[in-house]
């Protein structure tokens, strides 16, 4: 009925001459509810007859297990059902990986292969007396050699997670794209240096939760949860237990932030195998914090960097080598490894280097199996790739500023296709540095840094540019063996019989302020109060094909499908209308909120008046029109190609930018960093509702200061998780996270529904390396350089004294 | 993250109180603001038969300034402390070091007693009590009793306190004239355990000499720790940079060897207990100056 | 082996009796007991500020409080604070500022705002850092919440 022609690229091209809600900050639809405490979290979900579990886990990094007994929990008043590896091993299938291969049942079987793997559960009466059962539990373990080093764990002699592999090694792979060797045997300067990134990740402020409840008469599975992709995981989960997807169904809570990892694989399939033991009573999991940390989705980006850049005499930069070890953890159950591919789709960042070259090993290791976490690989790949520019500045004399500006992707290159396949859509990557160094008062700055030294102290100043890819695409994982091209997003909009509209999408709140901003579309469509716009989330069965949030993806999707399905919506009341001003279709229009005959002002009529014909007159349908005033639209990204044997693919859309410029103290006594300012220009082209961008942006600025000095997730050489609660796992707080001052540029993607781009991540992308950069910047006279994260005072410290 | 199972009492007086302590043999916690406690509670790290709950019992919730000194019952919520007009006005030191602890959540909660019997080496309150001279008033089945600061804290978590003692009041003495202080720490972030801290007095003479001084370190030991070595190199001297460099020294390399953890390693811990002790040296003097 | 005890106490102005087990977090009594699910829970050791309520007029941590100890107090939480339909001059700057993303620490950060302006009615830009700094919210980077204190200051101020 309708193809992607139909959905207007820019606010011109909507039925309405005076749009008042799409580019405004407007108050968010989803915040009274939350404001009073009344959104339904999945912890608020009650059901009747609903049990409590509780899950025993492995203290041992790595071990066999030798015998569970349960008898004792068993017998405990208010118990109601037990499961071991042995149940898991009977009812259903280890999970599915990427890369294939690569994981385990929701249970230990054999043996643990990290701190904190789920060895037995428990449903009861209360989570008290659940967790009184697991202390009843007897596992009998023999500890075997474990290896938490990913430079270890490619030794031969390395103790091997899978035995059946006879190695740890989950992939390795050199994908090579234009003359690397060349430009490295011709560079006039080569700038070599390695890099690690420590474990880190999302901890949203509400862990994972599910209630699972089998039918066991019916043989279907339903679990509620705060499930960032239900759909996603709900296909998993028919494959995990083997069911039909249609006996599974999924329904997605409301969940307190995600960033990447909410779902809870183990957890979902530990309830699912309770409640069919439990005779089919519910069973809710709700994560608490100790388990998140240490068994949860909570960590990603284990990383070891050997990369280099090579340069022509003028800093022209011809070549990017990057070698990376990327320790996942003990299986590839999280999906972590997707975010060692994503570096594909920009990974060389805003500036025209012809060839690059990425030597990618993934190795398993006896810690907790990574996750993805918001801006997936880039923030590490960016940090290298940003430091570098930054070293290669100081051997050529250039200022970091200077270095950038002679490679960007100039403004009428796009769109542009970089070495590793990606093409960007648009962007003026000089602006953006241009208008952040005027915001920073850049001059200003070096002259604050000077002074600063004469006194004896450290200023330091980080500019860093960078892409945010934007609306993902499975392409974009092929090389670590995720299957598919496209990334579906439907939406269905009704009108009822008194004139209001819903819109009825299959993901939940998650924090984004999608509804508003799918309410925003839909009211400027219809020219309509947005007070009159419901969204409302389906379930896996009866959505239309979602993902829902995700690699920065869900507002322009959202924004497509709710365009397309107001098309389609807007067409069916034209076909209706027509009849009742007794014309043809192609004689009526939409027009700031009225059904009307072309050219005759006169002959009109509120569409919602169409939309209660056609529900309350079936009389006066036309044949072959259903009395439905509504409409599906599934919108999925065009002209995506499947990647090609080096990973090469047009994947993410959208190609965001921005330039970020911090100026902090490194205090030298004590190793203390303090950001003093932070300034932002980003241009991720139409805003559809600023305040969300500016929160997007602000609330990656913060997980980028986390990452940057304080967040890690710490094991020791027996891969003993030592950061086991938010003593030592450190998150940001105010007094950590500096007030930004932000400026919007806008390049509008030629791409997309309104022009609009990716937003999520960039802050996230970009934050870590302004902060190392700055901090390096501030070292420089001290003749000591930091390349690992978190930039702890006690690394500072120790580099500070190898002086 | 569920408490285990546990008996839970609430008497009505110390006596009764205590009797619980007796009969419950090791096997009872004390229960003030819970700060410490319950967390571990809920860890399941903290097992005990019986929790026996401060809070009915009358009379140890107070703040008196007695002319040179506070005395704070047990049961006193750090906040009040704090937001004593009194405190602020009288004892500049204790304000200051009562904004250092965790966050105003935790000390609307958290007890001048309960900090202080937990003994964390980490803490500001146990530091300052050391630094100040403050008495203990220990309540037990024979009587109350006093201890003094120098005697109160033993080694890690461990306090002078019989088993079946209970700490019901402290008294923090007020800082004489020409006498300056100074309570620093280096925190991970504001309001974390400091990886180290340094509470430093220092009372000028008529001719400007340093007269009298305290330097407590606190997160590099097993306890709170005086600096009694430096603190000699320092009395009778002129209080300046050079000086207090060489005190500074003297005080970090006196030290047992400091915690290594996931945050700090023992060098880095006895140098930054350096570096903030000349900086809480020179703002001590500097406050004393202007005292 | 349980033990529970019997404890009366108001919270948002109505009085509860309840017979509680005695290991149960006050959190978890709001929560599961008196069905106030507006109070979160997001560390259970007194870090994260989720649990946040008023006890007494004092923010609290209530997952790591006794439900028992709570006898005989007054406590505030999330669903006392509009008034009927009318959202509280806090919540009300919060949702013009953006002061929320996934909302799951709000009600947290809510009742230590109400503290600190119900004591304060001017607060210095140090006591607003000292009060926010008890909480973390992993969405917003906290500058739209204090933009919203500000305003909240100013709507009551005005009110």
């Amino acid at each position: 009925m309708t193809g992607h022609d139909d959905i207007p690229k820019t606010l011109a091209g909507l039925p309405n001459s005076a749009p008042r809600y799409i580019g405004q900050p407007i108050e968010r639809i989803e915040d009274p509810s939350l404001l009073t405490g009344q959104t339904e979290f999945i912890d608020n979900v009650v059901l009747p007859r609903m049990l409590h579990c509780a899950i025993l886990r492995s203290p041992h990094a790595h071990a066999r297990i030798l015998s569970v007994d349960v008898s004792e929990a068993e017998k405990l008043p208010g118990v109601f059902a037990v499961i071991t590896g042995e149940d898991a091993k009977r009812w259903s299938n280890p999970t599915m990986t990427v890369p294939p291969g690569w994981g385990t049942h929701c249970l230990a079987t054999d043996k643990a292969r990290f701190v904190g793997e789920p060895v037995a559960a428990v449903a009861a009466i209360s989570r008290y007396v659940a967790e009184d059962a697991l202390e009843l539990i007897g596992v009998e373990y023999e500890t075997l050699p474990a290896v938490a080093d990913a430079r270890k764990a490619l030794d031969a002699d390395s103790p091997l997670l899978f035995e059946e592999h006879g190695h740890n090694v989950m992939l390795q792979k050199v994908f090579t794209w234009g003359e690397v060797d060349a430009a490295f045997a011709h560079a006039a300067h080569v700038v070599q240096q390695t890099f690690r990134w420590n474990r880190l990740g999302a901890n949203p402020l509400e862990t994972f939760g599910v209630i699972s409840q089998w039918d066991l008469v019916e043989g279907s599975l339903t679990c509620r949860g705060s499930f960032q992709a239900q759909g996603h995981f709900a296909m998993a989960r028919a494959m995990v237990f083997n069911l039909p997807l249609n006996k599974v169904r999924f329904i997605s809570q409301p969940h307190g932030g995600s960033f990447g990892g909410k779902g809870g694989a183990r957890g979902t399939d530990i309830t699912a195998l309770l409640s069919r033991k439990a005779g089919g009573r519910p069973v809710k999991w709700i994560e608490d914090r100790m388990e998140y940390l240490a068994g949860g989705a909570s960590q990603a980006w284990d990383r070891h960097y050997d990369a280099a850049l090579a340069l022509d005499a003028d800093g022209k930069v011809t070549g990017f080598r990057v070698k990376l070890l990327d320790d996942l953890g003990a299986t590839a159950e999280g999906w972590g490894a997707v975010s060692a591919a994503k570096p594909l789709t920009n990974f060389t960042g805003c500036y025209t280097i012809p060839a690059a070259q990425y030597d990618l090993t993934i190795v398993a290791t006896n810690k907790l199996p990574g996750s993805p976490y918001r801006g997936m690989g880039p923030p590490p790949h960016n940090w290298v790739l940003e430091q570098l520019m930054d070293l290669a500045a100081r051997k050529l004399g250039l200022d970091p500023t200077e270095i950038r500006r002679r490679n960007f992707i100039p403004p009428d290159a796009f769109p542009y296709t970089i070495a590793s396949g990606n093409e960007y859509d648009s962007g003026d990557y000089r602006a953006t540095l241009e208008t952040a160094l005027e915001m920073a008062d850049y001059p200003a700055l070096r002259a604050e840094q000077a002074r600063a030294r004469a006194e004896g102290r450290y200023l330091g100043i980080g500019v860093v540019n960078t892409i945010e890819p934007g609306v993902f695409d499975w392409n974009a994982y092929a090389i670590v063996g995720q299957p598919g091209t496209g990334v579906p997003e439907g939406c269905t909009i009704g009108i009822d019989l008194f004139g209001k509209l819903t819109i009825r999408v299959g993901f939940s709140l998650e924090g984004q302020g999608q509804y508003t901003v799918a309410a925003q579309v839909l009211a400027d469509w219809f020219k309509i109060d947005i007070a009159d716009v419901r969204v409302v989330a389906l379930d896996t069965l009866s959505a239309p094909p979602h993902f829902g949030p995700g690699g920065s993806r869900l507002g322009v999707a959202l924004t497509g499908a709710v365009l397309g399905a107001a098309h389609r919506l807007t067409q069916k009341l034209i076909a209706v209308a027509a009849v009742l001003f007794q014309t043809t279709p192609e004689y009526v229009e939409l027009r700031d909120g009225m059904i009307g005959v072309k050219g005759m002002a006169e002959a009109q009529m509120p569409f919602q008046q169409v939309a209660q014909t056609m529900l309350a007159r079936s009389d006066l349908l036309p044949p072959g029109v259903d009395p439905n005033p509504e409409a599906t639209y599934v919108w999925t990204a065009a002209g995506r190609t499947p990647a090609d044997d080096q990973g090469r693919a047009k994947s993410y859309l959208t190609a965001a930018n921005a330039c970020h410029v911090v100026l902090l103290e490194v205090d030298i006594e004590t190793a203390q960093v303090h950001i003093e300012k932070y300034w932002i220009a980003d241009d991720c082209g139409t805003r559809l509702n600023p305040a969300n961008v500016e929160g997007q942006t602000q609330g990656g600025v913060a997980q980028g200061v986390g990452a940057a000095l304080l967040e890690e997730a710490v094991y020791d050489e027996d891969a003993q998780l030592r950061t086991s609660t938010f003593m030592d796992y450190l998150l940001p707080t105010i007094y950590e996270v500096p007030m930004t001052e932000k400026r919007a540029l806008c390049t509008p993607s030629p791409f997309t529904p309104l022009g609009a781009k990716g937003c999520g991540e960039g802050a996230m992308h970009t934050t870590p390396a302004a902060i190392l950069c700055a901090i390096n910047d501030a070292l420089v006279p001290l003749g000591v350089q930091l390349f690992e994260i978190p930039a702890s005072p006690q690394r500072i410290w120790t580099l500070l004294q190898s002086r | 993250m569920k408490p285990p199972l546990f008996d839970y009492a609430t008497p009505a007086t110390l006596a009764e109180a205590t009797a619980l302590l007796v009969h419950y043999d090791g096997e009872a916690k004390l229960l003030s603001g819970g700060q410490s406690l319950v967390p571990l509670l809920n860890m399941r790290l903290a097992r005990p038969a019986m929790v026996v709950d401060l809070a009915r019992i009358p009379d140890l919730d107070y703040v008196r300034a007695d002319g040179d000194g506070f005395a704070i019952g047990g049961m006193t919520r750090q906040r009040s402390v704090e937001m004593s007009a009194e405190v602020r006005a009288q004892h500049p030191l204790l304000f200051a070091g009562m904004q250092l602890i965790a966050h105003p959540q935790n000390r609307n909660q958290g007890t001048v007693g309960g900090s202080l019997a937990h003994a964390d080496p980490a803490a500001e309150l146990p530091a300052m009590a050391l630094a100040l001279d403050a008495t203990f008033q220990a309540t037990g089945p024979d009587g109350v009793r006093t201890i003094t600061a120098a005697d109160f804290f033993l080694t890690y978590l461990t306090t002078s306190l019989e088993p079946a003692e209970i700490l019901t009041a402290v008294r923090f003495p007020t800082l004489p004239a020409r006498t300056g202080w100074s309570i620093l720490e280096v925190a991970r972030r504001h309001g974390d355990f400091g990886l180290a801290g340094v509470v430093a007095i220092v009372g000028l003479g008529a001719d400007g000499r340093v007269a009298s001084t305290r330097l407590v370190l606190f997160g590099v030991g097993a306890t709170p720790i005086r600096a009694q070595g430096a603190e000699g190199l320092l009395v009778g001297h002129t209080a300046e940079p050079a000086l207090f460099a060489d005190v500074a020294t003297r005080a970090a390399a006196d030290l047992d060897e400091p915690l290594t953890d996931v945050h700090a390693s023992a060098d880095y811990r006895r140098d930054l207990a350096r570096v903030l002790s000349v900086r809480a040296l020179t703002e001590a003097t500097t406050r004393a100056r202007a005292a | 082996m349980s033990v529970t005890r019997r404890i009366a106490l108001t919270v948002n102005g109505e009085r509860h009796e309840a017979d509680v087990e005695v290991r149960k977090t006050l959190v978890d009594f709001l929560r599961g007991d008196l069905a106030l699910t507006g109070t979160h829970v997001g560390c259970e050791h007194g870090v994260c500020g989720a649990c946040t309520v008023l006890w007494n007029g004092r923010a609290v941590r209530s997952c790591i409080m006794l439900a028992v100890q709570a006898d005989g107090a007054e406590l505030k939480t999330v669903e006392g604070l509009a008034d009927g339909a009318t959202l509280h001059p806090i919540q009300q700057a919060f949702l013009e500022k953006h002061g929320l993303q996934c909302g799951f620490c709000t009600p947290g950060f809510l009742m230590s705002i109400y503290e600190l302006l119900t004591r304060d009615s001017a607060p210095s830009d140090e006591d607003i850092t000292d009060t926010l700094g008890g909480h973390i919210c992993r969405c917003t980077g906290y500058q739209t919440i204090v933009e919203a204190v500000h305003l909240a200051v100013e709507k009551m101020r005005t009110k």
